[in-house]
């Protein structure tokens, strides 16, 4: 009879564990105290209530709790917060984890199925962080021929540039946004344009012939169909008379720009779908022709990382839409107003009765503009998801087909609404309405 | 829908292998059965004998079985010969064999054991032949593809279907 | 290391234009086997399928063991269609041994025939979906697979792998509730499978991708020698459970479904619309079936033939399936050789590639009805 470990001795296994824990105590006490108490006090720290926070201050909040909401404030006003936390990376990145979940619930019971189901108690809710951990936990394999520089810059790459493309967003009023360019519309435009560019790098550098049929099938697609999707937002930016995605959402206070420009919006869905390369426009990667198209030679994280980027812009792509058609943050105010004596006296809390002032972190416009940016979103979201269960994938020659001659022809329809109605003195800076 | 389909052994069919034997007096009538008539014919003239199957009707090829047999010294091929087109064959199918010279150390393609190929009149025996060449070792003349087709690249043992090639253990 | 490898181990000649692709026999959309495919941009030059990953020498085997004994192994190449593949074998034997198989067990064969062509061809049309990459399309008939593998698994007791047909009828009788339960199962199924239209045959997308691709004319259908759906769909009338009525085909209401186009698209519905005409010939049948009586005559341990070379055929879930049995006064039969439809059908395959989009290759490949292990034996 075979044992996986044939000289394993339980008290050899305790002591590995002492050992290991041993030499962790000994690091973070050498190593890691230091380090925190030299980020304390080289650490510029903000200024609150005219006094500087002093480390001394900042960790006093264990005995006083009214100084952790400034100091939580504090935080939230830097910029790594919007990248890494609330318009930025932290949001998109749930959002797209919650986008996976659903997906394959959806899908699942679109089939008569049951989907992901054992993981986590609840329907597999952490299916997702298995599959994580399990593509964490892959080797990585690399073609021997293959262009290592580039190849492993590509993941990377996506992410960044999806990422990059995240940031351009802005969720809520009040200046939620991690990037707030001024001609914003054009910097998505830039960044859009970097998609094909990593896509055939990845795919020539790995030295491998599905991916470069792949690669070559996506540079096809992604470049015929940013034609139509750039004409299609041409209509709004007409109308909102701005190229600030911050100003186009503030111009649609009243009405969205779908109820004037459906074609415009109908055609930039389209194209959604094409620049996803989700079903039925899912050439690239076209499993029973080309295996995995341009993602065949990847494997383990860098696959995973490619998967995130692509959900980052499937995010990123229905939030372009929420802003750019369906009014992004404005909505019925459906938040509460918060009690006066919140924002004056802070919160009594029970046994302790200590009162913390300060309170809210986000005004009621900010949370209101929040939820209505999310509930719109997460609809654009599904209906990309939704063609999965129901379309074959098309054909190349279709595809192009449509890019170049429908879709633009539609686009430039769109144009001349938009102009109509701009020069009808409808709509428009100075309009009617 | 009331379909009188005749059973298959009353259709009035001419005896083909009666036809055959008539018009190659060297065959052999191996059953004069309506719906599976079974001719020999030796294999300078089965090209003829081919030939001769589709003017009565026969419009493709079901198969080609090959068989060995090592005491007459002899490598049978049999073609089974049905129609489509026309309606009175249609429960018929015809075997038209010959025999090619078998070897007692084949070295397939480069022997005797050699056959006119049939692809030429049915165009539909095209992988049949590929495939009873490498599995009985015999070498189809006129054939363009004489290549391998289901065994590996690398195999270089004796064609595997003849007697001679034992499975291990029995 | 020589000089000339063989064609599928050589190193591949750079060529300024033509691009040669190994799809298979790893590979998502091959099946059990490989095709070498060169292709110019998006244009398949030249394709050249190369079965026998799979091959397990069954005829070779046959040869070995006597004509019961046969039996679970010759049904092997197409596990999902067992009791189509024994068929022919089942009916030569009983040609060569001389028997006359019971009323009742002819009924039985039928159905169990039927049965196992809906379960093939639910099969095959969920490889088909996931081709196109329809995913819904997979999992539905797959899901709907699973009433006929109940119901077989209640004639035979077994889920894929049934062994049913022996010389001399089948293995054992129907359990006491099977004619309620089988129709209501096909009651069931008829509904289930007019949504099939809905969400795959009527597909815009689908329509769009597959007319006029891949098509074989009458006249090539004929001389290419194709069988089946690929040869019906091509307008080309030949059933054999027609033509050549075997057991109790020519007493059951049943049509055989023909189109004209040729293409893939009508390659692919005609499996669909056999499907139909199944249920009919197992309501039909169940209704026609003597009620009692035995389903098996009793064969001598060991039997023999005379010396004859017998050759049966049946219409299987993919076409003509021919079995020559060569006998020689012997236990075990002298030689076996099975005419599989997937081998015939393969002849096409080159043939409708060449000139196609590369996006063309899964759909027009898999609408030949092709099943890779029941080509390789």
């Amino acid at each position: 009879m075979s044992v996986i470990a044939p000289n394993f001795r339980l008290s050899g296994f305790i002591r590995s564990i002492l050992d290991n824990v041993f030499w962790i105590i000994v690091l973070v006490t050498l190593a890691g105290i230091p380090a925190i108490q030299i980020v304390l006090f080289y650490i510029e720290m903000p200024v609150i209530d005219g006094e500087l926070l002093t480390p001394f201050l900042a960790l006093t909040w264990l005995a006083d709790p009214s100084r952790v909401l400034p100091i939580v404030k504090a935080l939230m006003a830097t910029d790594l917060f919007r990248i890494a936390v609330f318009p930025g990376f932290g949001l998109a990145a749930l959002l797209a984890a919650g986008t996976i979940f659903v997906e394959r619930k959806m899908l699942a019971k679109l089939q008569l199925r049951v989907g992901p189901f054992y993981c986590g108690k609840f329907e597999g809710i952490l299916q997702l962080a298995g599959d994580g951990l399990k593509l964490i936990s892959k080797e990585i394999i690399i073609p021997a021929k293959a262009d290592k520089p580039i190849f492993w810059l590509a993941p990377v790459a996506f992410v960044g540039t999806a990422a990059a493309f995240v940031s351009l967003i802005p969720v809520a009023p009040g200046g939620w946004v991690v990037a707030d360019v001024e001609l914003g519309i054009l910097a998505v435009f830039a960044v859009i344009g970097f998609f094909p560019i990593i896509t055939i790098l990845s795919a020539w550098s790995a030295n491998s012939k599905f991916p470069f049929i792949g690669g070559i099938r996506a540079l096809h697609q992604m470049i015929s169909f940013e034609i139509p999707l750039i004409l299609s937002l041409l209509g709004v930016v007409m109308l909102a008379g701005t190229l600030n995605l911050t100003g186009i959402v503030e111009s649609q206070d009243s009405f969205p720009w779908i109820v004037f420009l459906p074609v415009g919006a109908v055609v930039f869905f389209i194209c959604i779908l094409a620049e996803l390369e989700r079903i039925p426009f899912d050439l690239p990667e076209a499993e029973s022709e080309i295996v995995a198209g341009w993602l065949t030679e990847f494997s383990g994280m860098m696959y995973g990382l490619v998967q995130l980027g692509t959900y980052l812009k499937l995010y990123a792509f229905a939030a372009i839409f929420t802003v750019m058609f369906l009014a992004g943050w404005h909505g019925p105010m459906i938040v509460p107003p918060f009690p006066a004596e919140i924002i004056t006296d802070g919160i009594q809390l029970g046994p302790v009765t200590a009162t913390i002032p300060g309170l809210p972190l986000f005004d009621q416009e900010m949370l209101n503009g929040t939820i209505w940016f999310i509930i719109k979103t997460v609809a654009v979201i599904f209906f990309i998801l939704l063609p999965r269960g129901v379309f074959p994938r098309i054909r190349i020659d279709m595809l192009l087909s449509l890019g170049w001659y429908k879709l633009i022809g539609l686009s430039f329809i769109n144009i001349f609404i938009a102009l109509g109605l701009l020069y009808a003195g409808v709509l428009g800076p100075g309009g009617m309405i | 829908m009331e379909h009188s389909q005749p059973p298959a052994d009353s259709i009035e069919t001419p005896g083909h292998a009666a036809l055959m034997v008539k018009r190659f007096p060297d065959g052999a009538i191996l059953s004069e059965d309506t719906a599976r008539p079974q001719v020999l014919v030796p294999k300078e003239r089965i090209l003829e004998a081919a030939a001769y199957a589709r003017e009565l009707g026969y419009d493709h090829a079901e198969s080609v079985t090959g068989v060995d047999y090592p005491d007459q010294n002899e490598i049978e091929v049999v073609y089974h010969l049905g129609s489509y087109t026309d309606e009175s064959l249609n429960g018929t199918v015809m075997a038209l064999a010959t025999r090619a010279p078998r070897e007692e150390a084949p070295k397939p393609g480069h022997d005797s054991t050699r056959l006119p190929s049939l692809r030429g009149t049915f165009y539909s025996v095209e992988f049949h032949e590929r495939e009873i060449f490498e599995m009985l070792g015999v070498y189809f003349e006129g054939h363009p593809d004489n290549r391998r087709l289901l065994l590996p690249e690398d195999w270089a043992d004796l064609p595997p279907l003849r007697k001679d090639f034992a499975i291990k253990g029995r | 290391m020589s000089a000339q490898l063989p064609p599928g181990l050589q190193l591949e000649k750079t060529d300024e234009r033509i691009m040669t692709l190994n799809v298979g026999p790893q590979h998502p959309g091959s099946g059990h086997m490989r095709l070498i495919v060169q292709i110019d941009g998006d244009y398949i030059v030249a394709c050249d399928p190369d079965p026998g990953y799979v091959h397990r020498g069954e005829e070779k085997m046959a040869e070995y063991r006597n004509y019961i004994t046969n039996i679970p192994h010759l049904e092997r190449p197409v596990i999902h269609d067992s009791c189509n593949i024994l068929y022919p074998y089942v009916l030569g034997v009983e040609d060569i041994l001389g028997i006359e198989v019971p009323e009742r067990a002819k009924y039985v064969r039928v159905i169990a025939s039927e049965l196992n062509r809906c379960v093939y061809t639910l099969y095959w049309l969920a490889i088909y979906g996931i081709f196109l990459g329809h995913s819904t399309m997979f999992m539905w008939p797959t899901g709907d697979r699973e009433l006929f593998i109940d119901l077989l698994e209640k004639m035979t007791g077994a889920r894929v792998t049934h062994a049913y047909m022996v010389p001399g009828g089948v293995r054992n009788d129907l359990p006491a509730n099977f004619e309620d339960v089988c129709l209501r199962q096909v009651d069931y199924f008829e509904k289930r499978i007019a949504e099939y239209a809905d969400v795959f045959y009527d597909n815009p997308i689908l329509i769009a991708r597959t007319e006029n691709t891949g098509v074989l004319s009458r006249t090539d259908a004929i001389r290419l020698g194709t069988t089946g759906s690929v040869l019906r769909a091509s307008g080309v009338d030949y059933d054999i459970r027609k033509r050549e009525p075997y057991d109790v085909y020519d007493s059951l209401d049943f049509e055989t479904n023909v189109l004209r186009a040729g293409d893939a698209y009508a390659r692919s519905k005609i499996p669909w619309l056999d499907m139909m005409e199944s249920c009919r010939i197992i309501r039909d049948a169940l209704s026609k079936m003597p009620k009692s009586g035995s389903v098996r005559v009793k064969l001598k341990p060991n039997p023999k033939g005379g010396e004859e070379s017998v050759y049966r055929r049946v219409e299987s879930g993919r076409g003509a399936l021919g079995c020559h049995i060569i006998s020689r006064k012997k236990p075990e039969p002298y030689r076996v050789k099975l005419s599989v439809g997937s081998f015939r059908n393969l002849i096409a395959l080159p043939y409708l590639l060449k000139g196609e989009r590369l996006g063309n290759m899964p759909s027009v490949y898999w609408s030949l009805n092709y099943w890779p292990v029941e080509a390789d034996r």
